[in-house]
């Protein structure tokens, strides 16, 4: 029993063009037991940045709480919102804090970060449970499907992809994914984040 | 009397030999309409080390049945000796080759025969039946079998397998209105298929890569359906008036 | 073995604990009640390591009256129980966690709506339509995908309820004898028999 794939989950984010996409499944279960079918594992961070955490449930809710904590903390104190990179390293170093008492977590954050001419440039990444950061330039992936998530983004992602087509991509991603993994699945939600807004919007999957 | 030294006292001693090996690697097979594609890599390694760069895992039986075997790689190689050694009989008592569905319950058969001492190999068996449509079956180590439209196996089968599913059997795509998937994909696709599952599974997994080969067989008079467009293909089979296997070979990357 | 059981319908939950205090395989006692009414719209069955369930139930209790004191109104559920998830969650990193699953029903009386969550002894909280703890759960989650109806009146959910009841009763091996049932609705917690 392995306390990673207690609950079971997966999430996946992408790059595109001028905008990133950060998706999971709904399921929450006791190992083989469903328990329920709208478990959120991707929160807001600021309305440009969004963290997914898969992993043990428990650890889901509190470093999402630790998280809003420390965000809300440097806004107050930066009089500005995070970014992207900073938030990165905020999260990493929150987990490695408990180098030898970990979260059972892999957060994997997207966003898009403010260029110095003005500009927004997409941006992904992923971590261990013990915060070591991996800066993606195309897809990251973390949870119980992640080896199933890799071979699917890996054979169907492509560089410079519109709004539309990622998010195309990533749910065709994301379904196949979790349908061939026991412990993910119960359906998806979507979070497309573009210069302007963000669309989210959650997917009928199989329920077996 | 000299002081007599205390001997140790002889503990009983646990020894064990285990005779598995996981040598890597992914196989995989697609079904069409009339004609079959059977796929591997060639890298063969055992923890982190490369044993070989070039050892196949794909084998023509004969011409209308080719086999991939993956996993234990010395296993893998006796048993298709011994499927082939049975092949060949068969040949002598019958004057013909053995049908597709008939090699795939004698692999079977040999399969569960050892089961239990197995055969540490997934197998795909890939050809041409009866009735002159294309087949895969697979089989787990123990003989367990099932024929499909297409399976991939080895190392990078979690990697693959989802990809498949969506491409091949348009899992959770929605046909356009008035309109519906085809059953069956044409020779081309599947081949370019292949070659992207492979490269996929060659940049994420680090026991795939060097060299990838793909056997096509194809039913008995079937037109080459651009066969012959692709660039080094190579005929496998005996004559070619019945059914012809032909193989394409690509590199992959080697880091 | 201990089961928990509770479903939401159109205004209300229902929530039902089994009443059986076992050690080992001795039963102990036939009429605990294992859910506590923590505030006027707030209810929690709770089940686990015998001693613990007490010990926590009761400080959790006394945390929910002192919040109501002090503020002159009680929590809500949804706040009520990201508290006691939270407690959960920190003693399951303490040198001895508490081993106590609950269910918490509760009436939303800002909102008019009913609120039900699943939490276990990790500190796992979801809300859901539904839920079960213990081997009942194996059963009766499954037959409430087919049967539970969230526009259900109270009346349709006891008979909901009580067919989850009596599945247990007769595929569990070690299932209790009886239960004890409360309800939580704009009118506050109560008490039903069945």
């Amino acid at each position: 029993m392995s306390i990673m794939e207690y609950n079971g989950g997966s999430v996946i984010a992408m790059v595109g063009k001028d905008c990133v996409a950060i998706a999971s499944d709904l399921r929450l279960g006791n190992q083989a037991l469903g328990i329920s079918s709208n478990f959120q594992k991707i929160f807001p961070v600021t309305d440009r940045i969004y963290v997914g955490l898969p992993g043990l449930a428990t650890d889901v809710t509190t470093l999402r709480e630790r998280f809003r904590y420390r965000v809300n903390m440097y806004t107050i104190k930066e009089e500005r919102e995070i970014e992207p990179e900073t938030f990165a390293h905020l999260v990493s170093s929150t987990l490695y804090e408990h180098r030898f008492g970990p979260y059972f977590i892999e957060p994997v954050m997207a966003g898009l970060s403010k260029t110095p001419s003005g500009g927004l440039k997409p941006f992904i990444a992923a971590t261990d449970l013990i915060g070591c950061l991996n800066f993606a330039k195309d897809f990251v992936v973390a949870g119980t499907a992640s080896s199933k998530l890799y071979g699917v983004a890996e054979g169907l992602w492509e560089p410079g992809l519109e709004p539309e087509d990622l998010f195309e991509t990533i749910s065709q991603t994301i379904l196949n994914a979790v349908d061939r993994d026991a412990y993910s699945g119960w359906g998806c939600i979507v979070h497309v984040i573009t210069k302007d807004k963000v669309v989210s919007r959650t997917l009928k999957g199989r329920m077996d | 009397m000299p002081d007599m030294v205390p001997m140790s006292v002889a503990q009983p001693q646990e020894r064990q030999f285990n005779p598995y090996s996981d040598n890597g690697g992914t196989i995989l097979a697609v079904a069409g309409a009339n004609f079959s594609v059977i796929a591997g890599d060639t890298r063969q390694s055992e923890g982190y080390s490369i044993q070989t760069r070039y050892a196949p895992k794909v084998f023509r039986l004969t011409d209308k049945a080719v086999l991939a075997v993956n996993g234990f790689a010395a296993d893998g190689n006796m048993f298709v000796k011994k499927v082939k050694q049975r092949l060949e009989w068969y040949r002598h008592a019958h004057s013909k080759d053995m049908p597709l569905r008939a090699v795939a319950r004698l692999i079977q058969s040999m399969l569960y025969a050892r089961r239990f001492f197995p055969y540490y190999v997934y197998n795909i068996l890939g050809g041409i039946e009866e009735d002159g449509s294309g087949a895969v079956y697979s089989f787990d180590p123990v003989g367990s079998y099932e024929r499909e439209a297409c399976r991939a196996a080895g190392a990078a089968s979690s990697l693959v397998q989802p990809f498949l599913d969506n491409q091949i059997y348009f899992k959770n795509q929605t046909p356009a209105p008035g309109t519906s998937h085809p059953a069956h994909l044409a020779l081309t696709d599947v081949l370019a298929l292949v070659i992207d599952s492979f490269t996929s599974a060659t940049e994420r997994h680090i026991e795939v890569g060097d060299g990838l080969e793909m056997y096509v067989v194809l039913a008995k008079g079937s037109p080459l359906q651009g066969l012959e467009l692709v660039q080094g293909v190579q005929e496998m089979s005996t004559t070619t008036d019945g059914e012809r296997v032909f193989i394409v070979r690509r590199n992959l990357k080697r880091d | 073995m201990e089961n928990l059981f509770a479903i939401t319908g159109k205004g209300y939950v229902i929530v039902a604990a089994d009443t059986t205090s076992a050690r080992s395989i001795v039963k102990m006692k036939v009429d605990e009640d294992k859910i506590k009414v923590l505030s006027p719209h707030l209810l929690m069955a709770y089940s686990g390591e015998p001693g613990d369930t007490i010990q926590f139930s009761e400080y959790v209790e006394r945390n929910i009256r002192l919040f109501q004191i002090r503020n002159t109104y009680p929590l809500g559920p949804s706040a009520a129980a990201s508290w006691i998830r939270r407690s959960l969650a920190e003693s399951l990193r303490s040198r001895k966690p508490y081993a106590v699953n609950l269910l918490l029903g509760g009436y939303d009386t800002n909102k008019h709506e009913p609120h039900l969550f699943w939490v276990d002894y990790l500190g796992t909280m979801t809300e859901v339509p539904f839920a079960a703890h213990g081997y009942g759960s194996y059963f009766v989650l499954s037959l409430l995908d087919r049967y539970h109806n969230p526009e259900a009146s109270l009346e349709e959910g006891l008979a909901t309820l009580k067919r989850c009841i009596a599945e247990v009763t007769k595929r569990v091996v070690v299932s209790p004898g009886q239960y004890k049932v409360k309800v939580v609705d704009k009118d506050g917690a109560r008490e039903i028999e069945i």
